[in-house]
């Protein structure tokens, strides 16, 4: 089995910017992938991308064939509808809560897994990883049910009388807690993974010099851990910024728009309205807010790194 | 040293409470689908079945047909993992080791196309789609998800700790790029082959809404939309939601108990450097 | 990795070998080369006739997607191609939310099916896509009421074969353990309000038994209930949507009373009322004659009776009931092959005058038949719901109202349930919301068709 070299291979393997002799066959397989890559995404996504920039400046309902430009009319809709900001409040809240779980509860299950005390570890890890295996939309049916307030099991195990996806206090939350649960399965994995590939001799040597667990967590685990928080926290911020299936199934959005996600609300207006228009145009503030806070995860954790890493 | 048992002793409990929590909604789930409907839709609940009954599943494939969803689902979810992992080895591969003019462009292109929302090209990809008569065929499923950012990117990653030295002595004997890419790198890369197969293969079997739109035809529909136009359909037949849903599950877990024990050591390569 | 691969491979190879395996859907057509003969012409003024060869008797295959009720469409399906065992019609059958979305994108991309079910709050986005039905208008107006109310251009694209709207189930169990007879129907509002109570019953504070629920069934009374006080959906324009006025707002407090005054149901218990009518847990809900055939489908072991929707006051004829609409016959695809289309448009006829599957058809959705030769029907008269209903002419379509009135209603409802909003705000908010979102749909209300619409508004 091939471990992940931990430090780095040595310096002078790294690919130098010298002119060198290609390799046999080398060139047809630059040029398959080259070709592949650019190719692949020019008409999956770049071309899609464009017409869906310059749908959003139309009034686009492709049934009836109208596609009337509009100018700026979608956005300036978007702006001033109040739908739409109570929409994009409780994505940041539904965001930064099941992220924010996702990383502690994954990265604390972690530590306890991969402690030296630990056992049973490969049935701790199976288990944690139970629920991400699952299909979304299968186990967002199972809690919807759950939290019926008559016949739900949430209610009679904890004794209470609480109507979860209707109330307005709770459907988000409960909402919440269902993601958190079918998610944070990926969180240990990667963090797990993330603390294999420390070196054993690095945390040796801190048990020699006397570091206290405390100190040790947080003076060498965590900023060793800091590449694999930077991915976990990318990638969620990706997904969740996208999270509509449990809305769909779970609560349409209601009561009110108290759930209404903004990938929810794309798909509502796209798919259900046909204000295909509309729905780029939302589509468009969505991709500008992944691409920002992508790019501020990115920075605020140093994050660079992951790009150069591979030598 | 007592004090450290103690400890120990806590943390187990700890694990073992989470882990129980992690369960229940399985178990109960599982339970229920042996329920009757009567017992189910009842005011007062019990967690084991008052009155066991496998009537769920059995009315599951008159009604529903779950045997064909299912071997849809395998079927689509094993050929397009197989592909990508493949075509993302690949790219990763060339991407890292082979140094050329463009290389960081490219790498930040396809970094750059993982934060493109489904949202922005679902629409146009329709059309697209639609207009070329993909639709209702699988290479409509296949094609879009052909290539992954996520994949290439964790195959350069992994790929990098591949030492240049065993590829220089493969090629002084002669081996040519692709006897070393099929022969030598790709059996190095087993962990994050592993690690990328469970990712990829969960995102295609709970994949939704793409398949929901491009499949018309009942009997090529997938597990994941099945499963929602049961419950639209039959949506007051709890029991046999539950027995769907326990069916349904049943795969994936297979296949992560197969690639478990690679699992964690090729994860690893998604983030921590090579 | 190379057991990891056999495994893949091997997971692949048993899913092949499960695909092949299951039952293939080869076509049961087979070619006629002799057409039937001897049979009856069916029909009143207008007429099928059977005894030809459809299609050149060469075998064909139409697909009739549909959202609902597989097995009374099935039924016309299968009595069609006994006639002619060259044409196969394959049903397929989607939940609502999913027909509606992919229907209207494949028919936009030319692969829809050559049959498809309609629903006229559709109509804008179908309209385009649909071929009008090859029948002379006159007899067909002869056999059916409100032909005129459909066409386009001069021509017919659907039609109604019946009338829905709302009346009360109640559960005949509850209603006799509670004391009640069939005298008991309530027949206004406040009678209503003294029988959910008896229907009630608590477990110390805790609701058992809800004596009356509405939960998420908002939109069909609230959108039917202003007319019984002359209140109408659109101004006097029949363009500009009316839903904030008084009498909305009286029918909104009148059902929240039911819940905060009079306490015979919660927001909370059952929080989908038909549902948990089914689940017997609540005693009567209001909602719209299709829920018949779900009873005795989902909860077969539920035993329920029907009354008509209340009134305000006592003896006094309101302006409507209730407001209907009316179920649409099938839809020939515009975009289907010319064989297609004429064998659709042969099935339509074949339909349209079989009159015993005609009232299976009402029968099972509870709608007040279109076909006159089923007027006097036994069977229909004594149809637990359609005997509810009573007279046809008081009640009032709007037309086929845009989907936005239904969605902002149960938003608006949901709103003052749940969120705490004041029922005079959400009201104005779902105002503003259906404004806005038929601001482009050029809607044209027709509830100046009505024959009690007063002449001067």
């Amino acid at each position: 089995m091939t471990t992940i070299a931990p430090s780095g291979v040595p310096a002078d393997t790294a690919p130098r910017r010298t002119r060198r002799r290609l390799h046999r066959g080398e060139r047809s397989l630059r040029t398959t992938v080259v070709l592949l890559v650019v190719g692949f995404n020019a008409v999956l996504l770049v071309y899609p991308v464009v017409s869906a920039l310059r749908g959003s400046f139309h009034r686009w309902n492709p049934l009836n064939g109208t596609y009337d430009p509009i100018g700026f009319e979608n956005y300036a809709t978007l702006f001033t509808d109040p739908v739409f900001w109570r929409t994009a409040l409780n994505t940041v809240v539904f965001g930064t809560v099941v992220i924010t779980l996702r990383v502690a509860v994954g990265l604390a299950l972690a530590c306890a897994i991969f402690a030296r005390v630990t056992r049973w570890k490969t049935f701790f890890r199976t288990i944690f990883y139970l629920p991400t295996v699952t299909p979304l939309v299968a186990v967002a049916y199972v809690w919807k049910l759950a939290y019926h307030p008559q016949i739900g099991a949430v209610d009679t195990v904890l004794g209470l009388d609480i109507n979860w996806l209707y109330d307005s206090t709770f459907a988000l939350p409960a909402i919440m807690v269902m993601t958190v649960w079918k998610d944070f399965g990926y969180a240990v994995i990667l963090f797990l993974a993330g603390l294999y590939a420390i070196p054993e001799e690095t945390l040796e040597a801190s048990v020699v010099d006397g570091c206290s667990p405390a100190q040790r967590f947080r003076f060498i685990t965590l900023p060793l851990l800091a590449p694999m928080t930077v991915f976990v926290v990318v990638t969620s911020v990706i997904a969740y910024l996208q999270a509509y299936v449990q809305i769909l199934v779970m609560t349409g959005g209601g009561p009110g728009r108290s759930t209404n996600l903004i990938s929810f609300l794309i798909y509502e207006e796209a798919f259900v309205k046909y204000n295909f228009g509309y729905a780029s145009a939302i589509a468009f503030v969505l991709f500008f807010c992944t691409a920002l806070m992508t790019v501020v995860s990115f920075r605020l954790a140093g994050g660079r790194s992951l790009l150069k890493a591979a030598r | 040293m007592i004090a450290r048992k103690a400890g120990a002793v806590l943390l187990h409990a700890t694990l073992l409470g989470l882990g129980l929590l992690t369960v229940a909604p399985f178990v109960w789930m599982a339970l229920s689908a042996f329920k009757t409907n009567a017992e189910i839709n009842s005011l007062d609940q019990t967690l084991l079945p008052r009155e066991w009954t496998i009537e769920n599943f059995v009315n599951l494939q008159e009604t529903f047909d779950i045997l064909r969803l299912f071997s849809n689902s395998v079927l689509l979810s094993v050929t397009i993992t197989s592909i990508v992992v493949y075509t993302s080895a690949l790219a990763g591969f060339v991407l890292v080791k082979y140094e050329f003019r463009g290389r960081t462009a490219i790498f930040a292109f396809v970094l750059g196309t993982m934060m493109i929302p489904w949202a922005v090209t679902i629409i146009p990809r329709y059309t697209m789609f639609v207009a070329v008569g993909l639709q209702d065929s699988y290479l409509s499923l296949v094609i879009p998800a052909a290539l992954s950012g996520f994949g290439i990117f964790m195959m350069r990653q992994s790929m990098g700790a591949v030492p240049d030295e065993v590829l220089e002595a493969a090629r002084l004997d002669g081996a040519s790029e692709t006897y070393v890419f099929h022969r030598i790198v790709l059996p190095m890369s087993v962990n994050a082959i592993s690690a990328l197969s469970i990712f990829q293969f969960l995102w295609v079997w709970e994949d939704y809404l793409w398949p929901y739109l491009m499949i018309n035809s009942p009997e090529k529909q997938v597990l994941a939309v099945g499963l929602t136009t049961f419950s639209g359909r039959y949506g007051t037949d709890y029991g046999g939601l539950f027995a769907a849903t326990t069916l349904s599950i049943i795969p994936v877990i297979v296949v992560y108990v197969i690639f478990q024990r690679r699992f964690v050591a090729g994860a690893a390569s998604a983030a921590v450097k090579g | 990795m190379k057991r990891s691969g056999a495994l893949v491979a091997s997971i692949g190879v048993t899913a092949l070998v499960l695909v092949g395996c299951s039952p293939g859907e080869g076509s049961t057509a087979v070619e006629v080369t002799v057409a039937p003969s001897g049979l009856p012409v069916q029909g009143e003024t207008l007429t099928y006739d059977p005894n030809r060869l459809v299609n050149d008797g060469e075998v064909i295959s139409l697909d009739w997607w549909l959202w609902d009720g597989d097995e009374v469409f099935q039924a016309f399906a299968d009595a069609y191609t006994e006639l002619h065992p060259n044409v196969e019609i394959s049903i397929v059958n989607q939940p609502w939310d999913d027909y509606w979305t992919k229907l209207p994108l494949a028919l936009r991309d030319g692969s829809g099916p050559a049959l498809f079910n309609i629903h006229n709050s559709h109509h804008d986005n179908l309209i385009g896509y649909l071929e009008p039905y090859d029948l002379p208008l006159d007899a067909l107006a002869a056999d059916y009421l409100g032909v005129d109310a459909h066409l386009v251009d001069g021509q017919v694209h659907y039609l109604d074969y019946g009338l829905m709207t709302g009346l009360v189930y109640y559960n005949a169990d509850m209603w006799a353990r509670a004391g009640l007879t069939e005298d008991d129907h309530p027949a206004t509002w406040d009678e209503l309000r003294e029988v959910a109570q008896r229907l009630t019953v608590r477990d110390g504070d805790r609701l058992t038994q809800a004596g009356f629920s509405f939960n998420s069934l908002f939109r069909e009374f609230s959108l039917g209930l202003p007319y019984q006080e002359g209140q109408h959906l659109f101004a006097a324009d029949m363009v500009t949507p009316d839903l904030d006025n008084p009498t909305m707002l009286s029918v909104v407090e009148r059902f929240l009373d039911l819940y905060e005054v009079d306490q015979v149901g919660s927001k909370d218990f059952g929080p989908v009322a038909d549902e948990s009518f089914g689940q017997g847990q609540t005693a009567m809900i209001y909602t719209w004659g299709h829920f018949y055939g779900s009873l005795l489908e989902d909860y077969p072991d539920i035993d329920f009776g029907t009354f008509r929707t209340p009134v305000p006051d006592t003896g006094e004829e309101p302006y409507a009931y209730d407001r209907y609409n009316g179920e649409s016959t099938t839809g020939i695809n515009a975009g289907a092959s010319a064989e297609e289309i004429a064998v659709a448009q042969d099935f339509v006829r074949f339909s349209l005058t079989h009159a015993d599957l005609m009232r299976d058809l009402c029968l099972h959705y509870s709608v007040l038949p279109m076909y006159t030769a089923l007027a006097d029907d036994p069977a229909i008269a004594a149809h637990p719901v359609l005997s509810a209903l009573g007279d046809v002419d008081r009640y009032i379509w709007p037309g086929p109202l845009p989907a936005a009135f239904e969605s902002s209603v149960d938003v608006m409802w949901e709103d003052i349930l749940y969120n705490g909003v004041e029922p005079a705000a959400a009201l104005a908010t779902a105002q503003q919301t259906v404004e806005r979102e038929i601001a482009h749909d050029g809607f044209v209300s027709r509830e100046n068709h009505y024959a009690a619409y007063p002449a001067e508004r």
